[in-house]
């Protein structure tokens, strides 16, 4: 298109595509395009190549590092989510509490309710990238095992339930490989500290699914664990009517005897941990960013300044400023866009084998396809374009063509 | 076509104007080769950006087709470089990462690579035309430079010197093609050397910026 006299770059590009098709022998090195971006990247490998390799490593160094801390709250939400199928509620100390705790949801609840459990729990420890955490052992009665089992996704048991009032527990798959379970391991045990039991409580199956569970006679705990106190599990019929009991419950016991534990009070507190881990991220990660950006700008600058000859003699021949600008520019597009998508590419990777390596075998959570992490990425591109853009500018604000290829003053 | 009316170009020299041209006055007819004549430092080059656009006069104007140069905006200064004109400059510069023909079609007045090889072969550089710039010599980096003016028959090719790093045989043959390009456009040449204005159809010599009739 032709607009006041000036050459669009379209019309460029559309003249090569006239040129490819009227080429006839094709030749190794000959392009037809010779002011197309990629014909200078690929022919100056030298200096475009380093240019993606940092941008590459950088973008992995990001997303790395934001990818792996991201991966505790990750761990904690993966870890426990087998409480979002319900809402557990304690009489906060006085057993005779319970059942009348449980006919008040029983009456007033806001969604029809699929299930009480009544259930004892005891605690035991799991591992973590970041050390152990506490995690519990459900007690209940064998029709409420199945239920519960099922309603955690189990698609069945390696081995089989344990029996009433016996030292026995099942554990899921993602709890075995954590703490190294086979059916004959202890999970409890009389000289296990964090993990006390007056028996060895062994596992006598484990549940195939990725829910995290351990779970034994509810008989068993009553006879061996304190306190003598009996706590509910409240299930709705899906997750979208349990989210609003949850909420629900937390509300109507406030101030009351009575203690809610519910999912999203694991979400909203894994948030509050992770806020201020997260500030001095933002504040690391821009440190980097700008680090980068600044070393990046610097080396496009002296590349530029090496092609100032080139820029006037393409003026002097009649290209416009705006032309040669864009045409920088899209190199610059296509060297950043490049380093970040092999640098995510490479992240990813990497990502993976870390997971299948040294996270999977013991069920730690590690999300491959963060999208905290890919977010942390973004900035760098940008703002190298941004530097990028603004030095190219700069440059060609003041720029004598005549004076260029006349002189050879650069 | 192309005339310069009382055209000057003054550099500041400490604040001291120094007059590369000096109120020249000259018309370069369709189809016409003029040689421009004229000891180092005359002016000769600064007369090529004027007349050319590459350069605005301090003072004066310069008309294509009776359209003041001066007035156009820039953006259409650089089109018409790019579509009527070619220039051949003092210095050979090419694109070290382009070969030979692609160094040519950057020129992108025309759209023939037929065309590109056609001029490179007439210069002689049939064979070498897929060679980067540093596997040429002197000479042959200064032909691909003319074949680039050539490219897509422009309306006035300005040459500068476009034989000084050649010998008598290239030369004389680069001038013969720039002078061929005459059916088609005007030629205006610089240089040093009279004998290569042989077919010129004006000469005129510049003498301290100033034409000497
Ligand atoms: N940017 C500049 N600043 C100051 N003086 C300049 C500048 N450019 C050219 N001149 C002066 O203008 C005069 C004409 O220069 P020009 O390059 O046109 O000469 P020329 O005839 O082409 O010479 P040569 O044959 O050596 O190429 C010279 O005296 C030169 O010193
Ligand atoms: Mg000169």
């Amino acid at each position: 298109m032709e607009k006041g006299g000036q050459i669009e770059d379209s019309e460029i590009l559309d003249r090569n595509k006239e040129l490819r098709a009227s080429s006839t022998k094709a030749q190794p090195r000959r392009v037809l395009r010779p002011l197309a971006p990629s014909t200078y990247l690929l022919r100056n490998l030298g200096k475009t190549a380093p240019l993606v390799g940092v941008i590459m490593l950088a973008v992995l160094l990001v997303a790395g590092i934001i990818s792996m801390i991201d991966s505790i709250p990750y761990s904690i939400r993966t870890t426990y989510n087998y409480s979002q199928e319900m809402v557990g509620i304690t009489p906060r100390g006085d057993p005779t509490q319970t059942q009348v705790i449980l006919s008040d949801v029983r009456k007033n609840s806001p969604v029809p309710l699929e299930r009480i459990v009544i259930c004892r729990v005891s605690s035991t420890q799991i591992h973590s990238i970041v050390g152990k955490w506490p995690f519990y052992v459900l007690g209940l009665s064998p029709a409420d095992m199945d239920f519960y089992l099922h309603r955690q996704h189990s698609t069945g048991i390696t081995g089989r339930l344990p029996e009433v009032g016996k030292a026995e527990c099942v554990v899921s798959d993602p709890v075995a490989r954590n703490l190294a379970l086979k059916i004959g391991s202890v999970v409890q045990g009389p000289d296990m500290d964090e993990s006390w039991s007056p028996y060895r409580v062994k596992v006598v199956g484990i549940a195939h699914t990725d829910r995290w569970l351990i779970v034994n006679p509810i008989q068993y705990q009553r006879e061996n664990h304190f306190p003598p106190i009996d706590l509910g599990m409240v299930f709705a019929k899906n997750l979208h009517d349990q989210n609003i009991l949850d909420h629900w419950t937390e509300k109507h016991f406030k101030g009351k005897r009575a203690a809610v534990l519910a999912y999203f009070q694991i979400e909203k507190n894994t948030q509050d941990m992770f806020k201020t881990l997260f500030a001095i991220l933002d504040v690391v990660i821009g440190t980097l960013v700008m680090v980068i950006t600044f070393m990046m700008g610097m080396l496009m600058n002296i590349y530029q300044s090496q092609r100032l000859v080139e820029f006037g003699l393409l003026q002097a021949i009649g290209y416009t400023k705006k032309n040669l600008l864009m045409r920088v520019l899209r190199e610059a597009v296509a060297v950043i866009t490049l380093g970040w998508l092999f640098g995510v590419l490479l992240a990813f990777a990497m990502l993976n084998v870390v997971r299948a390596t040294l996270m999977a075998p013991k069920a730690f959570g590690l999300d491959t396809l963060d999208p905290t992490a890919f977010r942390y990425t973004i900035p760098l591109p940008l703002t190298i374009l941004l530097v990028a853009t603004l030095t190219v500018f700069l440059r060609f604000r003041k720029f004598d063509p005549v004076g260029v290829v006349e002189r050879r003053l650069v | 076509m192309i005339a310069a009316v009382k055209a000057s170009l003054v550099y500041y020299d400490h604040g001291k104007p120094v007059y590369a041209c000096h109120e020249i006055d000259l018309e370069i007819k369709t189809n016409e080769f003029l040689g421009i004549l004229g000891p180092s430092g005359s002016g000769k080059s600064s007369l090529l950006y004027l007349l050319s656009g590459l350069k605005t006069p301090s003072s004066g104007d310069v008309r294509l087709d009776g359209k003041s140069l001066v007035e156009m905006k820039d953006a259409e200064r650089s089109n018409l470089r790019l579509r009527e004109f070619g220039f051949v400059f003092q210095q050979p510069y090419l694109l070290g990462y382009l070969s030979a023909l692609e160094n040519v079609l950057v020129a992108q007045n025309g759209p023939q690579v037929e065309e590109a090889i056609s001029i490179l072969e007439k210069l002689g550089l049939g064979p070498k035309i897929d060679r980067l710039p540093h596997e040429l010599s002197g000479g042959e980096r200064q032909r691909v430079c003319v074949a680039r003016a050539l490219l897509g028959q422009p309306r006035v090719i300005f040459a500068d010197e476009p034989t000084a790093a050649l010998d008598h045989k290239n030369g004389v043959a680069v001038v013969e093609l720039l002078n061929r390009h005459r059916e088609t456009g005007s030629l205006v040449m610089v240089t040093h050397d009279p004998s290569m204005l042989e077919g010129a159809d004006r000469i005129v010599r510049l003498v301290d910026g100033e034409l000497e009739t």
